[in-house]
């Protein structure tokens, strides 16, 4: 398995030359250091823990922490920042551990902090639709949460139910709603931090309208653990659909996907549009799901729109005729109750789950929509000219230009030669999404899996000021280094 | 064979209900409503039947209130060739429904009638039995799957600890189970010509039938809430908290 990175980070006290290393920097010393701020019963050593908390949903890297602690509070979570400082130990923020970029892996020695006991609701305010919580509330027990006070969290994906909002904020996540509601970013009006310098920083403080200077908050969303610990967040809650429908259409080209797109678009509120294609739902049917109608299309779009009053449906109705007769569509279904609703969602959000088991390599891309289906095609030309043998699975948030491509592994190929070869896929993918203005990855992160490619987004001045912010929140990079980009500041 | 389905509009499977602050019922105002789920394995299983040979109409009744024409619309688009409401505002308790039902196999003439074991909402199951009875009908209830023979029908039942397969006699009533078969989506042209086709709407009045309710609802309150969970540390503090506070062994 390919290991993290090749460069040195800050002081890896159980990495190779621990003997020749201070007293006071023995692992088992500075454990115990921590252990005067933190009930030992969460600063956990066991090989169990550190396989669980050392990595994410990515399987690519060998989990390898030196410790996984579990801060209770704001204040211990802050007493455990200046400890790394004072240190020079490395801290991995986790969450749910469903990220797909590496981002939340600790191979190097690296201490996890897990926010996993800091899961409290703190305030609801039904005046201003918010609420406070602690980054490690799960993801669904926010939305639960609001669905109990008659409103709605509409940042939604297939992992919610063991994602956290703190991770969800350090990774901006983005999910199957996107298309109406936006990112996490929309709905963060306050957060707490703990900057990699210690601080404690208290950005924006649930304000819609706050004028008054550069606005942190919005540097920490997205920054994968890489500046400072998110601790608590407050969220905007809106209202719920009313009476959400689902249609999955049968599509026989792309071209005739972004014509559906443009079409009902125009005529709905959609609050979804997502797509995948014939090879991917075989492997959700596999699994004992049914097809929607009988005719097999090379592409599938699943819409969702609101149905506020039965004129909807009709537009809905209307406009399935229309691209019928245009031939931009086979054939299609359209849910009569919320069971049916959820059913039929599955067909879509089941497919990551499906092919966990051919351990895919995946690509999160973005373009822009219009560009979509040019990019697509030529990408999919390109993978089958020169990759016949890899099976590649096409799907994703088509509405928001975002495709998830999965390759996967053939099962006489060895996991580490599939990897590099897939390495040498997305060179090839990038050069092309270069050419369409597109990005590496348009909202699972970089972290790891994405690190060697940045510079096909963000060009050389760019990433020189990433850099130049990391060094203001986290001088001594304790803040998951070797994470986005590499550190070299340690050197 | 023609056949007789009935399909209630019922509070959606995923709602969760609610009761009303003065404990007379379940809050339906603004709640999605939907098809029973036994009702649709009910108008499947029809459809099925008439794909396969074996049935030659199928009729889709309704009764309550004039949404519930929408439920009917569905069944339509699922398969069925034509609709009759039975349109009141009344409460209608599984008495009413089996003596309206009643009527209308008197008008209609099927020779099988299915219906769902039982409605999600109220989980009455007495309907199809109720009206079996009332018919002097054959019953296969809690079918889960169904065969056509000449003049008989295989139904084979879920029931404790095993399958048990009886064999009625036409006319019958079947009420399904929920593994008889997995209702399909509905096709969007299906709409468009479930639209055209015919829905008759009758009033009990007119059927003879009086839907006055013969039990009274006292009233209607939420369950308990559930206490939050604990963690333990050990096995054996579980042990001893399922042996000394849950009494469970
Ligand atoms: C089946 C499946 C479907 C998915 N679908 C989507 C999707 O549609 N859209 C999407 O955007 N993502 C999706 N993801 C990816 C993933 O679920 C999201 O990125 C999610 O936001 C990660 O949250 P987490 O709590 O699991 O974070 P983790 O994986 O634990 O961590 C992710 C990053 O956030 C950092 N982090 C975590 N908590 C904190 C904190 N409190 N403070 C500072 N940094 C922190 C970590 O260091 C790491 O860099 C999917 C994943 C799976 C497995
Ligand atoms: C009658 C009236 C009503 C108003 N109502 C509102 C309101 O409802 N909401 C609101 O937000 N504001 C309001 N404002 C304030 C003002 O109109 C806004 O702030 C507006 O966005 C300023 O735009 P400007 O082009 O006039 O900027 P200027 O006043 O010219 O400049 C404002 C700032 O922007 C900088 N700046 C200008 N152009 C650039 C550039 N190209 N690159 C970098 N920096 C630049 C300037 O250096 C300065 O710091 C109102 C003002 C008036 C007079």
């Amino acid at each position: 398995m390919p290991v993290c990175s090749s460069e040195p980070v800050p002081a890896r006290p159980n990495a190779n030359g621990l003997k020749t290393m201070p007293h006071s920097n023995e692992p088992a010393v500075l454990l115990d250091g921590i252990r005067a701020f933190i009930d030992p019963a969460h600063v956990r050593i066991d090989p169990d823990s550190g396989l669980n908390y050392g990595r994410d949903w990515t399987r690519l890297y060998t989990p390898n922490p030196l410790a996984v602690v579990l801060p209770g509070s704001v204040d211990q979570a802050q007493q455990l920042v200046r400890y790394a400082n004072d240190h020079r130990l490395a801290l991995v923020p986790s969450g749910g551990r469903t990220g797909l970029s590496g981002a939340a892996v600790a191979c190097q020695g690296e201490i996890v902090v897990s926010l996993e006991r800091m899961n409290q609701i703190l305030e609801f305010d039904p005046v201003d639709r918010s609420v406070t919580c602690q980054a490690g509330v799960v993801t669904e027990a926010v939305q639960n949460f609001a669905r109990d006070h008659g409103l709605y969290y509409p940042v939604d994906f297939a992992s919610r139910g063991s994602s956290q909002i703190g991770g969800n904020i350090a990774t901006n996540a983005g999910g199957i709603k996107v298309i109406r509601y936006g990112l996490t970013r929309n709905w963060i009006t306050g957060l707490k931090v703990i900057t990699g310098r210690g601080d404690l920083l208290e950005l924006n403080r649930g304000l819609i309208k706050n004028a008054s200077g550069y606005d942190l908050r919005h540097l920490f969303i997205g920054s994968e653990g890489t500046l400072g610990l998110i601790v608590e967040a407050t969220l905007q809650l809106t209202r719920p659909l009313r009476e959400p429908v689902v249609m999955v259409l049968g599509v026989p080209d792309l071209d005739s996907l972004m014509s559906l797109y443009h079409v009902f678009r125009n005529k709905l509120e959609l609050s979804a549009f997502e797509f995948f294609s014939e090879t991917a739902l075989r492997y959700v049917l596999k699994k004992g799901l049914h097809r929607p109608f009988d005719v097999a299309t090379p592409y599938y779009v699943l819409i969702e729109f609101d149905n506020l009053e039965q004129l909807h449906t009709d537009t809905a109705l209307a406009l399935f005729e229309q691209c019928a007769e245009q031939g931009w569509l086979a054939d299609g279904v359209i849910s009569q109750s919320e069971s049916q609703a959820k059913e039929l969602w599955r067909l879509r959000e089941d497919i990551s789950e499906s092919i966990a088991e051919y351990q895919p390599y995946k690509n999160d891309l973005a373009v822009r929509i219009s560009r979509a289906p040019a990019f697509l095609a030529e990408a999919d030309a390109l993978l089958t000219r020169e990759y016949p043998d890899f099976e590649v699975l096409w799907y994703g948030h088509i509405g928001d230009g975002n495709l998830h491509i999965n390759i996967l592994k053939p099962a006489e190929l060895d996991p580490a030669a599939f990897i590099t070869k897939c390495g040498a896929v997305s060179e090839h993918l990038f050069g092309v999404l270069q050419q369409y203005g597109g990005s590496i990855s348009a909202e699972h992160g970089v972290g790891l899996t994405k690190k060697p490619y940045l510079n096909y987004t963000r060009n050389e001045t760019e990433i020189s000021y990433l850099r130049a912010i990391k060094q203001v929140f986290d001088p001594n990079g304790v803040m998951n280094p070797g994470k986005i980009f590499d550190s070299h500041n340690d050197a | 064979m023609k056949i007789l389905v009935a399909v209630k509009r019922v509070v959606d499977y995923n709602v969760k209900v609610r009761a009303k602050a003065d404990g007379s019922g379940v809050e339906t105002a603004n709640v999605k409503m939907s098809m029973n789920p036994f009702d649709e394995i009910a108008i499947e299983e029809a459809v099925r039947l008439q794909e396969a040979g074996k049935a030659k109409e199928i009729v889709a009744v309704s009764l309550g209130v004039a949404a519930c024409q929408d439920t009917i619309r569905t069944a339509l688009a699922m398969g069925a060739d034509r609709g009759i409401l039975v349109e009141t505002d009344a409460e209608l308790q599984p008495l009413a429904v089996a003596k309206l039902l009643k009527a209308v196999v008197e008008k209609e003439q099927p020779d099988l009638l299915i219906l769902g074991k039982q409605a999600i909402d109220d989980d009455a199951n007495q309907t199809g039995q109720m009206l079996a009875a009332l018919l002097g009908w054959s019953q296969g209830t809690f079918a889960s799957k169904v065969e056509i023979g000449a003049g008989e029908i295989n139904v084979t039942r879920e029931v404790d600890g095993g399958l048990e397969t009886v064999a009625v006699k036409l006319p019958a009533v079947i009420t399904t189970d929920l593994r008889l078969n997995e209702p399909r989506f509905v096709k969007l042209p299906n709409i468009m010509k479930a639209k055209k086709k015919p829905l008759a709407v009758l009033k009990p009045d007119e059927l003879g039938v009086d839907v006055a309710p013969r039990l009274v609802t006292l009233k209607v309150q939420e369950p308990p809430k559930r206490q939050a969970g604990i963690k333990v540390d050990t096995v054996a503090i579980l042990v001893d908290k399922l042996r000394n506070e849950a009494h469970v062994i």
